[in-house]
Order: structure tokens, then sequence, then C-alpha cells
């Protein structure tokens, strides 16, 4: 991966020039593979590094809205690169929790899951509870994935896991983001089934043993 | 001390605040929007809010950190992590402090909420929750002197 990619990278996000940044992400689409170092070598840390830049105060919430709305508008790009066209008969709903409003993240393991042959049902961000799960009742799907980027949001977390076992009590909950970047395995060891992803290459791992146990 | 050790000590202290029953964390959280809505008109009364927040376009983004604090108080009590609470705290005072918040503030506003606890809970309640806002007020505060000298 070019160190330099990285670089115009984020300097494309930070202007809104959506044409610099697809220029770079074209040069990730030969494979699966560099798809998925693009979105964990350039796009994560760039979306990290405009975080820290807020915290900083050194851009306004805006130009972290323009970024965000960018890196989303390429990796939208990128969908006839991303989806597979050998299909598995499994399903995944995928989204952030209620009152979480990052979902860059949760799209990325959506995309994952496409390139295996998923049928993927991302909802984005801040799906109320209720609606999550009456949409799980719809779809009847092998794994719910599930995402949240701010440590305050855990009680929902909880609250939509123990919802979710109350009916659901076997089916798999993948969960991520940065609300759990100090642990919150414990959290999720609660729950039966349900375990913290951090990567998108751990998320590859954990669908080759779903798909070999299933056999 | 190098910065490290002086970060690992206070975590340290940090996770040796008291722990909490589940009744207290649920009554807490149930009390979370009218504890605000208080801490807000309390701070908003005070006449040198404008030098604690440092500008008046910051008296939104302080409400906003009320409702955080608040909700992340609950989330701290629920899965107590000394940790998430000294990492948490550096972030908040990076991102406030970047925008002119007074070191100030953060006194003020922990003894707002002080306050706030002894009208809101019980005395067995009070005694629970003002424990870990005085341990807090303790790690704020030398976290605050660690921030200021690293």
């Amino acid at each position: 991966m070019d160190k330099e990619d990285k670089e115009i990278f984020l300097e494309a996000l930070l202007k809104g020039n959506r044409e610099k940044g697809s220029a770079i992400a074209t040069k990730y689409v030969s494979s699966h593979d560099d798809i998925k170092k693009f979105y964990e070598d350039i796009v994560k840390p760039s979306l990290y590094k405009i975080g820290e830049m807020w915290e900083y105060n050194i851009i306004t919430v805006a130009a972290e809205h323009l970024a965000t709305a960018v890196s989303e508008s390429i990796m939208n790009e990128l969908y006839e690169h991303v989806i597979s066209l050998e299909r598995t008969p499994y399903k995944i709903v995928l989204g952030s929790i209620e009152e979480e409003q990052h979902q860059v993240g949760i799209k990325m393991i959506a995309d994952i899951f496409e390139m295996h042959g998923w049928d993927t049902y991302f909802l984005g961000s801040n799906t109320p509870t209720n609606d999550f799960i009456s949409f799980i009742e719809e779809i009847n799907p092998d794994i719910i994935a599930l995402s949240l980027s701010i440590y305050t949001h855990i009680p929902i977390f909880e609250r939509m896991i123990n919802q979710i076992r109350r009916q659901y009590p076997e089916i798999p909950i993948i969960a991520g983001g940065q609300a759990f970047n100090h642990g919150g395995q414990e959290i999720a060891d609660k729950y039966d089934n349900t375990i913290v992803i951090s990567n998108i290459y751990d998320t590859e791992k954990f669908i080759k043993k779903f798909e070999d146990e299933d056999k | 001390m190098k910065t490290n050790e002086i970060k690992e000590r206070i975590i340290k202290t940090a996770n040796e605040l008291p722990e909490f029953p589940e009744e207290a964390y649920k009554e807490y959280e149930a009390k979370i929007p009218k504890m605000v809505s208080e801490l807000n008109d309390m701070m908003l009364s005070r006449s040198d809010i404008e030098v604690l927040t440092g500008d008046k376009v910051n008296i939104e983004m302080m409400k906003d950190n009320h409702n955080n604090h608040a909700h992340f108080i609950a989330s701290i009590l629920k899965n107590f992590d000394g940790e998430v609470l000294v990492d948490t705290i550096l972030w908040v005072f990076r991102a406030y402090r970047s925008r002119q918040f007074h070191t100030n503030y953060w006194a003020a506003q922990l003894n707002s909420w002080r306050t706030i606890i002894q009208k809101t809970f019980q005395i067995k309640q009070q005694k629970i929750f003002c424990r870990f806002t005085i341990g807090c007020k303790s790690t704020y505060l030398h976290l605050l002197n660690y921030r200021m000298n690293n």
C-alpha cells in the first residue's frame, strides 16, 4: 500500500474532493484483497484522523461530516467490485444501534459479507431498536451485526441484545465499533453467541468459521 | 515520574472507586433528563458562565456535555472500567479545552452535580453517588493536572 495514497486520500476528505479520493480508490479495485486494504489501511485511519482533528478543534463538525459523506460515496462507487457473483444462502442484517450516528465501519462489514456472497441488509445508522427487531422478524437472518462508536451507547446496546435474545436466543450477534476500544468482550460474554470483532480481517475469519461449521 | 506511570497511577485510583448495586444504576439512569435539565439551569444562572465556557457560542456544547456526561456516568456505573473513565475524561479535556473551556468549568460542573444528586436521591443513594462523584472529581483533578503538564 502506497503511503502517499493514504495522505492524498486524507487531504481529499478534508477538502471534500470526491474526484481525488475516488482516483485513489480505483487503484484498489483489482481484487477483494485490495479493497479490504483500502478500507482498513486508508479509509479507516483517515476517518480516525479526522475524528482526532475535530477533538483538537482543527476542523469543525461540518468538515467531519463532509469527510464521512465523501468516504461513503466513494465506498458506494466500489460496489460493483465488491459484490460476488457466487452467492451463498446466508443473510445478515447490519446496522448501527439506536442513537448511534456513525455508520461507515458497519458499512465496510456489510461489504465484506457481500464479498463472500451473503445477502446483506444494511440499515445504516440510528435504527430504533423496535424497528430493527421487526426487520429481523421479516428477514430471518443467519447473523445480526451491530455497531456503536460511542461508549455511552453501551447500555442501549445491552438493552437491544436482551430484546433480541428474548425472541432469538440462538442467532449469532457480532458487534464492533470504537465503543469497544477498551474491551467490551466482557459485556458481550454475558450473552450467548455474541462476540466483539474489531476489524475486517477478523470478520472474514468469523465468516469462514460460520460457513465451515454450517456445512 | 514518567507520563505513562502517572496515567497508570490515576487509572489505579479510578479502579478503587466504589461498586454500584444495579438498582442504584437504574434509578440514576431514569433521572438523567431531570438532572441534566437542572444542571443546565444551575450553570446558566452563573454570572461567570461565559468565562467558564470560553465563549457564549460554547453554551450549546456545554449542554451537550452535560447530557453526554450523565449518560457516560450511567454507562460507567453499569460496566465500570477505570481505563475507560480515564481515557474518556482525557478526551473530554482535549475536545473542550481546545475550544476554550476554562479549567474551572469542570470544578463548577462537578460541584453542581453534587448539589443535584443531594436533591434528587434518597440519603442511601446520595452516599453512593456522592462517593462516586467525589472520587470522579478527584480523578478529574488528577487528570487535569496530568493534561496540563503533558
